[in-house]
């Protein structure tokens, strides 16, 4: 019945269908498969092999271990510590858009970063590296926040905490002008290092020996071959080149000396709110102290609010970010001390030749027709060239440098602007006008020494007139006082005094005294560099005694110590500050022990005067070199 | 119990090697299925967790059904052909309705313990109403109306699937309705003419019926390095997986695109991936063997019936696994846009897994019934 009911459903006609029409597709169909398959798997299999490798074997950089600094009785200056970061591989985030920004969200809270900025870091990042690279989205993460990333880490693809190594300076602020300190690569300089193999994360040197040895003490880095999987995540490392530590430098810079000046100047600043003083050693140029107020502290570049702090140093008016010792100023009466060595060069003043300063106020007609005033501190009476040396008489080295031209008195040449030329001739032989070549990559600037073509060349243009081009009379006489345009560094000044101190050896200051590795092998020793002044023995000689003079009973008695004998110039020199007012900075350089001299004091502030602020302190330098360093 | 001696008769005309291949196929997936779901070197836990598990389950059911459906003669299934029809349309519809929505794609309802992709069973269906239609109609399609006519039944389930979206799928009602009447015998005239009109439509179909995504995953086909980390990702890992397998693949359990994830799906549409790239090119060539002695069989199956009706359904189901294969395969090797077919019998789901069993089910009812029909 069954079988009925089924035969009313369908008819049943004799199976007539077309069966090879199907086996013809499934012919053609595999054939075009298998012929696939073969080109890929046996003709292109070693591409595919290759692609295959791609994916999953990443190479990374591991960075070296920095070499550490060490002051000069091997106390260590930097340490290296690990701090946290975030960081992102692009490659790996998701590829819907918004779950990325999603992402973006949650790093917001947790790195108190705007998701903009990420966003914006993320595309320039991709502009110069592969996506597949990491990228550090920001470091130094407080511990509250790493702990933060790293729970939330396993539901952010691509995001991880990553620890990386920082620098801890242990020498306190007075040493962070000339540490430096690390940062991330701008990206210009990413542009120039990733030719030299560093990763767009590596940590560079910014400014200071940091910066200066950046490639000694970052030594070589190594490299990890490792497997991944499609989430980043690290399955094992297949290969490792090691990494070599980078290198150790060893300063000449004393801690507790540099600590010390440091202190002297901040008690003895009074309203100078810039203050600069260089410790050197008079033979070799090697300095054991290099000060510069005021200063800040170079841990905060590796502190969770970097930025904050920086922005508080960038905007604060005295410029705490540079080194004033390595800044100009007028040099005032230590310039004298150069007038004095041109002139006894050129003969025209001998050691007896004396003038009688009976006024405070000088008339003097100049050779350009123009009546000047010109003013001395103290009425010096009948004074020499010592006596000269010793007060810091200014009427006294007019008459070296421009001569008084109505008593017929000439100057250095045979006419102002020869006088002029002159006196800058010695004033670069005697590192003046141009860099000193210290070892520190923080911007040093040359100084500047006026000569009448400067003076046609930087005046020239719409702004000026023809009169304000002209060299006048007073600019020669200016100049031998160290006043007027002249401008010099503290440390210009120290290696200046040191060439008075050493018979003629302008030295190139330096703040390293060796290149150590790992083992403590020593690879580099600095050896003294120096280029000879053209000035006799006599007359450093006269010089040094009118120096003597000036600390025994001149003007920089103030530094008058009672078993050592010393030698010294202050300078106080005027200048027109911002708001109209004349003020003056202070000055003082000198040497130690007289009769053979071992180092070079040179202090510096921004206000006051060279024999009241200045002497004082280089005295107490001086005093505490004899009683706690000799023996070094 | 009338026909105790004739059943007897009936177990010795069951076709026991098409079983057996089918249940290779069934052990190569699980295997592949391991390697691809394995979290670390090959070692197994037994779970009920584990796809392989659950496919060894799926697989044991799906094999006590197609005995069941293999005892009952066709015939009865062809009588209800244009009810279980009725059922499949509504089902597609309520799916839109209350269906899962997974990756923009709504192909599932969701039972709780499993997920039911309704559109499996409806390839069935279509291939059993078009059996019965053409066979009623005469036995071929050479009349113009019934060529059409079987169109029309065709066209809702390509719709209702289309639209889901689902493009693998409604491909493959395409490739069916194509095999069947083909088979059952159509004029050059009408062949001509139809396929002109179906190359007029695509423009048609490109601008208003395609999504965004799906012509995003054609154009990759065509260049698939253009975006490789978004819709590009997953073709071009398939390929990179294969293409270093080589010739003798890089050993089971250790293909490192599979291992290490960057092979998604490794279970389901890119299983053939995990085979290509640690069993190489003899694997798969062992597999594609497989399915060529499986269409054979099938193709026996047709030879034998007894009738129009019995040797439609059997064409119907062999053009549905061959196009089944061959798409999924193509999508593996770059060759075809990503549609989300399975690789039958090996992939991983068991609503597509029990549909396998079955249409082999029905072929074999149509092998062990074949001498009551034939008629000489």
């Amino acid at each position: 019945m069954f079988r009925n009911q089924r035969a009313r459903t369908t008819l049943r006609n004799r199976p007539r269908g077309n069966l090879r029409i199907l086996w013809v597709f499934t012919i053609i169909l595999f054939g075009i498969l298998i012929a696939r398959l073969f080109e890929m798997q046996i003709i292109h299999g070693e591409e595919f092999s290759i692609k295959a490798e791609n994916n999953r074997i990443v190479q990374t950089n591991i960075a070296g271990s920095r070499g550490l600094i060490y002051d000069r009785l091997g106390n260590p200056l930097v340490n290296n510590t690990v701090s946290f970061s975030a960081s992102i591989v692009p490659s790996l985030l998701p590829s819907n858009e918004q779950f990325r920004y999603q992402i973006y969200l949650t790093l917001e809270k947790i790195l108190d970063l705007p998701a903009l900025e990420i966003t914006m870091q993320i595309e320039k990042f991709q502009e110069t590296s592969s996506s597949s690279e990491t990228l550090i989205i920001a470091r130094n993460l407080s511990h509250q926040q790493a702990l933060l990333l790293e729970q939330s880490a396993p539901d952010l693809p691509g995001i991880a905490l990553e620890m990386e190594s920082q620098r801890t300076y242990l020498g306190g602020p007075a040493l962070s002008h000339i540490l430096g300190y690390i940062g991330a690569q701008s990206t210009q300089e990413w542009e120039q290092l990733r030719k030299k193999g560093y990763g767009f994360n590596e940590l560079v040197g910014k400014t200071g020996l940091e910066a200066y040895y950046e490639e000694t003490l970052r030594g070589t880095p190594g490299k990890a071959i490792t497997e991944i999987n499609a989430y980043g995540t690290k399955i094992k490392v297949l290969n490792e080149l090691a990494t070599v530590p980078g290198k150790n430098i060893h300063l000449s810079i004393d801690q507790k000396l540099q600590n010390y000046v440091s202190e002297l100047l901040e008690r003895g600043r009074g309203d100078a709110t810039i203050a600069a003083a260089v410790v050197m050693d008079a033979n070799t140029g090697e300095l054991l102290a290099l000060v510069s107020l005021p200063n800040y502290n170079n841990n905060i570049f590796s502190s969770s609010k970097r930025d904050e702090e920086y922005n508080k140093l960038v905007t604060d008016p005295n410029r705490p970010l540079l080194n004033w010792s390595l800044n100009p100023a007028a040099p005032g009466s230590t310039f004298k001390l150069i007038t004095a060595a041109a002139a006894l060069e050129e003969g025209s003043v001998t050691p007896k030749t004396s003038y009688n300063v009976d006024s405070l106020a000088y008339e003097f007609l100049g050779v350009d027709g123009i009546t000047y005033q010109f003013f001395d501190w103290r009425i010096h009476g009948l004074i020499d060239l010592y006596e000269a040396i010793a007060w810091s008489s200014n009427i006294y080295f007019y008459m070296l440098s421009c001569g008084f031209p109505q008593e017929e008195l000439p100057g250095l040449g045979n006419d102002i602007e020869q006088s002029a030329v002159t006196l800058s001739y010695y004033a670069r032989h005697f590192g003046l006008g141009t860099k000193t070549g210290i070892d520190l990559a923080t911007s040093e600037s040359p100084g500047l020494i006026p000569t009448p073509e400067w003076k046609r060349r930087s005046r020239s243009g719409k702004n000026f007139t023809a009169s304000d081009r002209e060299w006048y009379y007073a600019d020669t006489c200016f100049m031998g006082i160290g006043q007027g345009d002249i401008t010099a560094t503290p440390l210009q000044i120290a290696i200046m005094t040191a060439a008075i101190a050493n018979n003629g050896k302008l030295l190139t200051p330096r703040l390293t005294s060796k290149i150590t590795d790992l083992e403590g092998n020593v690879i580099e020793q600095k050896s003294t560099i120096f280029t000879d002044v053209p000035v006799s023995q006599r007359s450093f000689e006269i010089i040094r005694e009118g120096m003597r003079r000036a600390v025994e009973n001149g003007s920089a008695s103030l530094a008058k110590l009672d078993d050592i004998s010393l030698a010294g110039k202050t300078g106080t020199a005027e200048f027109v500050s911002p708001d109209g007012i004349t003020r003056e900075h202070a000055w003082f350089t000198g040497f130690a022990p007289f009769k053979s001299p071992e180092i070079v004091v040179t202090v510096y502030f921004n206000l006051g005067q060279g024999n009241l602020k200045a002497s004082p302190i280089a005295g107490k330098i001086i005093q505490y070199y004899f009683n706690n360093m000799r023996d070094q | 119990m009338f026909r105790g001696t004739q059943s007897l008769h009936e177990w010795a005309r069951f076709d026991f090697f098409l079983i057996l291949i089918a249940l290779a196929l069934v052990a190569y997936g699980l295997i592949l299925i391991h390697s691809g779901s394995a979290v670390s070197g090959g070692s197994f836990t037994f779970s009920f967790q584990s796809p392989v598990v659950r496919q060894g389950i799926f697989a044991i059911g799906s094999v006590v059904v197609m005995i069941l459906l293999s005892r009952i003669d066709y015939h009865a299934l062809l009588h209800y052909a244009w009810w279980i029809y009725g059922l499949s349309i509504m089902s597609l519809v309520l799916l839109l309705i209350v269906g899962q929505t997974d990756f923009g794609s709504t192909r599932w309802f969701d039972l709780g313990i499993f997920q039911l992709q309704p559109s499996e069973f409806t390839k069935v269906s279509l291939i059993l109403v078009l059996a019965r239609f053409i066979s009623n109609s005469g036995g071929d399609a050479k009349n113009l109306r019934t060529l059409l006519l079987t169109l029309f039944l065709t066209l809702p389930f390509l719709f209702l699937v289309f639209i889901q979206p689902d493009l693998g799928t409604s491909l493959i009602f395409i490739s069916i309705w194509i095999g069947m009447v083909l088979v059952a015998g159509v004029t050059r005239r009408h062949l001509i003419i139809l396929a002109t009109f179906f190359i007029a439509l695509i423009p048609f179909i490109w601008t208003f019926g395609v999504e965004d995504y799906q012509i995003e995953r054609i154009s990759v086909v065509l260049n698939a390095e253009e975006d490789p980390l978004d819709s590009g990702y997953n073709p071009i890992q398939a390929q990179i997986a294969i293409g270093s397998g080589g010739l003798l693949g890089k050993g089971l359990f250790e293909g490192e695109q599979t291992q290490l994830n960057f092979l998604k799906v490794p279970t389901k549409d890119f299983i053939f991936s995990v085979l290509g790239e640690e069993l190489g090119f003899v694997g798969a060539i062992l597999l594609l063997g497989l399915f060529l002695l499986l269409i054979w069989r099938g193709l026996r199956a047709a030879q034998f019936a007894g009738d129009t009706s019995g040797q439609l359904l059997a064409a119907g189901f062999v053009t549905m696994i061959l196009f089944q294969v061959f798409i999924n395969v193509s999508v593996n090797l770059g060759i075809f846009p990503v549609t989300g077919l399975p690789l039958p019998f090996v992939s991983a789901g068991g609503s597509s897994l029990l549909t396998l069993f079955v249409t082999l089910g029905i072929l074999e009812s149509i092998v062990i019934h074949h001498r009551a029909y034939r008629q000489n």
